[in-house]
């Protein structure tokens, strides 16, 4: 084991080969996906690939990890940003990004053995999700959000693992019907969404943590719970009461074939050196 | 070129201890686990295991030269399942040991038999075989266009806790 994860050999013997060998995708690198990079990067993560379209703004430099003012002046791609932060971590780290939506380059995602989601919208949620399932691949989705409560304000937040053959998040009732519809109703009127770094870093590191339990688990009960809920104003993560109350039953969202793999099989041609 | 093979934990422990019943006659058992298929960039496949289907006892036949041999109604049974079902099938046996198993001279033989068998009913997709120790797992799968078996990359045992088997390269 290399001298910088002594300090983690807890978490196995051969766990740096584990973490050099995963891969992992990270949608959305802005306050939650910069902390998940820089964290996953001291982890010791192998293989990251990197999705986000957009460019660093001056109303990200009160989150985004590793972003400096000259990455505004310069309007550097998040990618770029989260590229040079693992690099300057891990030098020997595979990176590869995609300056796009992640739906215009999502059979990337196939590759991969875990995917993050840090999106806005529960509907790139509820996609992500499904393409994660597809593949049969866990996907760790954080978020935090702020309320205004009267005239006080109230922070929280989730970390989710979706487990392909646990429950889902419909199933978790974080994702529903009324909600998505209510999204799509506002669409384009999304307006301000108040982000701040201390419940950005809390959450990605619960998902960092999470991720480290379902690849190295360093103790028996394994990852206890798939949903945590942050609540900022009181700075504690607890297990959600919704996975209690549903923890026995069977997801019956993704159950057919048909619900595995690319919906349509298109004959792949092999490499030329396969060929008959 | 990559190719992957994924199955849920749930799922892997259905053939374990299905594999591991004992048969009447035959020293092992062996079954099917039908697949979906995904395309990889650039190339490559990654192989979805879906469900197990066990070879039954009355499918066997008395052959005492291998550790098991289904007779044609086990054939049958996999590729109906192939056919109506849209999947690509592989075949599943254990290797009664721990580390990295691999096919015997007998186990490449008779699956280069049947396994391109399963194009009749679905052309176009890959089909193969795993074999599975206790602690670990291997296989090949063949493509259409493929002179040869093509050797499975990487295997991902999906669950709490994960385990990514990757092939030394």
């Amino acid at each position: 084991m290399r001298e910088r994860y002594k300090r983690q050999s807890f978490l196995g013997s051969d766990s740096d080969t584990v973490f050099a060998n995963c891969i992992a995708g990270l949608v959305g690198l802005g306050g939650g996906g910069s902390h998940l990079a820089q964290q996953l990067a001291h982890l010791g993560l192998g293989n990251f690939l990197l999705i986000d379209p957009d460019g660093v703004e001056e109303s990200n430099l009160n989150r985004l990890i590793g972003a400096t003012a000259k990455d505004v002046a310069r309007r550097s791609r998040k990618t770029f940003v989260a590229r040079r932060l693992i690099r300057g971590i891990n030098p020997l780290a595979n990176i590869a990004s995609a300056n796009k939506k992640w739906q215009e380059c999502h059979q990337l995602l196939r590759g991969c053995d875990v995917i993050f989601g840090c999106v806005d919208t529960y509907r790139d949620r509820y996609e992500l999700e499904i393409t994660a399932r597809r593949y049969l691949i866990p996907y760790i989705d954080i978020g935090m959000d702020v309320h205004s409560v009267g005239d006080q304000f109230s922070i929280s937040g989730q970390v989710i693992l979706s487990m392909p053959s646990g429950l889902c998040m419909r199933c978790l009732g974080f994702l529903r019907d009324d909600l998505l519809a209510k999204e799509a109703e506002n669409y384009g009127a999304a307006g301000n969404r108040p982000q701040v770094v201390w419940a950005n870093g809390a959450l990605a590191s619960a998902a960092v943590g999470m991720f480290t339990q379902l690849l190295t688990p360093w103790h028996p009960g394994g990852v206890s719970t798939p949903y945590l809920e942050y609540d900022g104003n009181t700075q504690t993560i607890v297990s959600s009461n919704r996975f209690e109350c549903v923890k026995e039953r069977q997801c019956p969202h993704f159950l057919g074939p048909h619900d595995l793999g690319d919906p349509f099989w298109i004959p792949q041609r092999v490499p030329a050196d396969l060929q008959k | 070129m990559r190719v992957i093979f994924k199955i849920t934990r749930a799922l892997l422990g259905n053939v374990y201890d299905d594999l591991r019943r004992t048969h009447p006659f035959a020293a092992e058992r062996v079954g099917f686990l039908s697949c979906r298929v995904g395309a990889l960039k650039p190339d490559g496949w990654v192989i979805l295991a879906h469900e197990f289907h066990a070879v039954a006892d009355a499918d066997y036949l008395r052959d005492h030269s291998v550790g098991a041999m289904m007779g044609p109604d086990a054939i049958r049974k996999a590729l109906q399942v192939a056919l109506s079902r849209e999947v690509c099938m592989f075949h599943a046996h254990i290797h009664g040991h721990c580390g990295h198993p691999w096919f015997s001279g007998i186990d490449l033989r008779e699956t280069a038999k049947f396994v391109p068998d399963f194009w009749h009913v679905r052309p176009h997709m890959v089909h193969g075989a795993i074999v599975l120790s206790h602690d670990s797992v291997a296989g090949l799968c063949w493509h259409p266009q493929a002179p040869a078996p093509v050797r499975i990359s990487e295997f991902s045992i999906v669950g709490a806790p994960m385990c990514l088997i990757r092939e030394l390269k």
